[in-house]
């Protein structure tokens, strides 16, 4: 009897946890569906492989934001989102969701004084990140300017000549990570975010493409997918991310994540890794052992537009 | 009126004076700098698993980062001809040897006018193994840096602390920074001209 007791509250307890969501409700509604018409399907004409994909897709599209998800929840997602790279594009790819690390909070550094407008960066960036080649969608743009400006608006974005030129210098525009950013106040659906790590991501499903955050951010940070993004499938890079370089499709935003599939893993950015000229350092913000603390307390920094307050976390540097 | 206005005029700027003024303390809060010096226990190099030493050939370098030590990219193994004893040898050279053993190739553009550096003023002319410096210390090539850093100590200062110059791959791990002479030709330092990697589209 006492035992009874004691078992009672939890019980209820129990219950309502267990309360049914509605997005739950309709996952298992949609899976029950899938499952139903998959058996129909195979009945008929359908293969197997046909109905696994349709079946995926249907979870996928149920599934939460990715802040909202338990790890083991995003795990499936992941699991799914490989799967599905192999039936759809029959590309095996690994999917990260590495998480954030403690004590980490990246920053930029770019040397104006260096850097020659070699571009490799840029380049570099683009096979990275999957990025389209028929739009030709960069995420960094250097500019050619004349000594005494710093307003890359006044400069040429569109150089294509022998690089350094005599009398000019570049730099280089790119998401500044700000920790107060325009953007993600901007989004309606939450579907862009800052992680604890400063990197400002995007849930490529749960972005509706309304550009609001285009239009929000002062540096032209981010980028849109006015069509289904196309690279040729021996160029894909398969060491994906979550939140990084997967694959884009139709009507989502997209921007430098400061190739968080890279950075977490300890790596540098592609573009700090392919600089032939060292312009661009990366580190570690809390460190106060770090390149980029180096280049804070030792170099003349300039942060852009830092009138608008939205504490970027990118400097530029001279030397 | 018009007394009013003119004398106390300045009350109404009042409250937009402690708008201004709370505004950056409003913003400050969490603020990257505010972090940025709140920050002072040095970041554990080895939390992040995946960063490993490199696979590469490095050396331990022969100065102190930040109190600690660090790796550079050694430069002996770049050398196809190294070591240079091999043919530096007391033994007078044959004269149909002439166009394999000589230098030829090297194209001397560091420094101009009449600070013009000729081999010499680098390379140990007692032990062709070594470089030299302007005290006459023996200078292995790994550790060219040393050199380089006599007239170019600006430089040298920044690449010590991670402004100039650039880790290899790992921003996190063992600290590995390319040597001088990994990113300049040693004889003729400076960045060449040429084609951009890629272009861009215009804006509009």
């Amino acid at each position: 009897m006492d035992h009874e007791k004691k078992n009672a509250p939890l019980k209820t307890a129990g219950f309502l946890d267990n309360r049914c969501t509605r997005r739950s409700f309709l996952k298992g509604v949609s899976i029950a569906a899938a499952a139903g018409s998959a058996s129909l399907v195979t009945g008929g004409c359908g293969s197997v492989a046909s109905s696994e994909e349709a079946k995926l897709k249907w979870q996928e599209f149920f599934k939460k934001n990715y802040r909202l998800m338990t790890q083991e929840e995003k795990d499936a997602t992941v699991t799914r989102l490989e799967r599905l790279s192999k039936l759809q594009r029959g590309l095996d790819i690994q999917m990260s969701n590495q998480e954030p690390h403690n004590n980490v909070l990246f920053g930029y550094a770019f040397n104006i004084t260096r850097c020659k407008g070699y571009m490799d960066c840029v380049e570099a960036c683009v096979q990275e990140n999957n990025l389209d080649r028929q739009s030709k969608t960069q995420y960094i743009r250097l500019f050619e300017l004349d000594p005494g400006q710093l307003d890359p608006t006044s400069g040429d974005g569109k150089y294509f000549h022998e690089v350094p030129v005599k009398d000019k210098f570049y730099m280089g525009v790119q998401c500044y990570h700000c920790e107060n950013a325009p953007c993600i106040k901007a989004c309606p659906t939450k579907a862009t975010w800052r992680e604890p790590d400063g990197i400002v991501v995007v849930d490529y499903d749960w972005c509706i493409g309304c550009r609001y955050c285009l239009a929000a951010c002062p540096y032209w940070g981010r980028r849109f997918n006015w069509g289904n993004p196309v690279v040729p499938k021996e160029e894909i890079n398969t060491k994906q991310h979550y939140l990084g370089n997967r694959m884009r499709w139709k009507g989502v935003m997209e921007k430098c994540t400061f190739c968080v599939q890279r950075t977490r893993q300890g790596k540098l950015p592609a573009c700090a890794d392919a600089c032939p000229t060292g312009s661009r350092v990366f580190g570690n913000l809390l460190d106060p052992d770090s390149e980029i603390r180096f280049v804070l307390k030792n170099k003349k920094v300039f942060r852009f537009k830092e009138e608008l307050n939205t504490d970027p976390k990118f400097w530029y540097f001279m030397d | 009126m018009r007394i009013l206005t003119s004398r106390f005029g300045f009350l109404f700027l009042l409250p937009a004076a402690v708008f201004l003024a709370c505004q950056p303390a409003m913003a400050g809060h969490g603020s990257v700098l505010e972090r940025i010096h709140a920050a002072e226990q040095p970041f554990d190099k080895l939390q992040i698993g995946s960063a490993y030493q490199l696979p590469v050939n490095t050396v331990l370098a022969k100065e102190t980062y930040q109190g600690g030590v660090f790796r550079v990219l050694g430069r002996k193994h770049a050398i196809s001809r190294y070591r240079c004893s091999v043919c530096h040898t007391k033994q007078t050279p044959q004269v149909r040897d002439g166009a394999l053993i000589t230098h030829g190739y090297v194209n001397i553009r560091h420094g101009e006018g009449e600070n013009a550096l000729a081999c010499i003023e680098c390379h140990n002319r007692q032990d062709r193994d070594f470089l030299i410096d302007m005290e006459g210390q023996k200078i292995d090539f790994d550790h060219s840096y040393k050199l380089c850093g006599q007239c170019h100590f600006r430089p040298k200062r920044d690449w010590l602390g991670g402004a100039h110059g650039k880790r290899v791959t790992y921003w996190a791990g063992e600290r590995v920074v390319m040597n001088c002479t990994s990113c300049h030709d040693p004889h003729s330092p400076a960045f060449k001209t040429k084609m951009p990697e890629t272009y861009s589209l215009p804006l509009d």
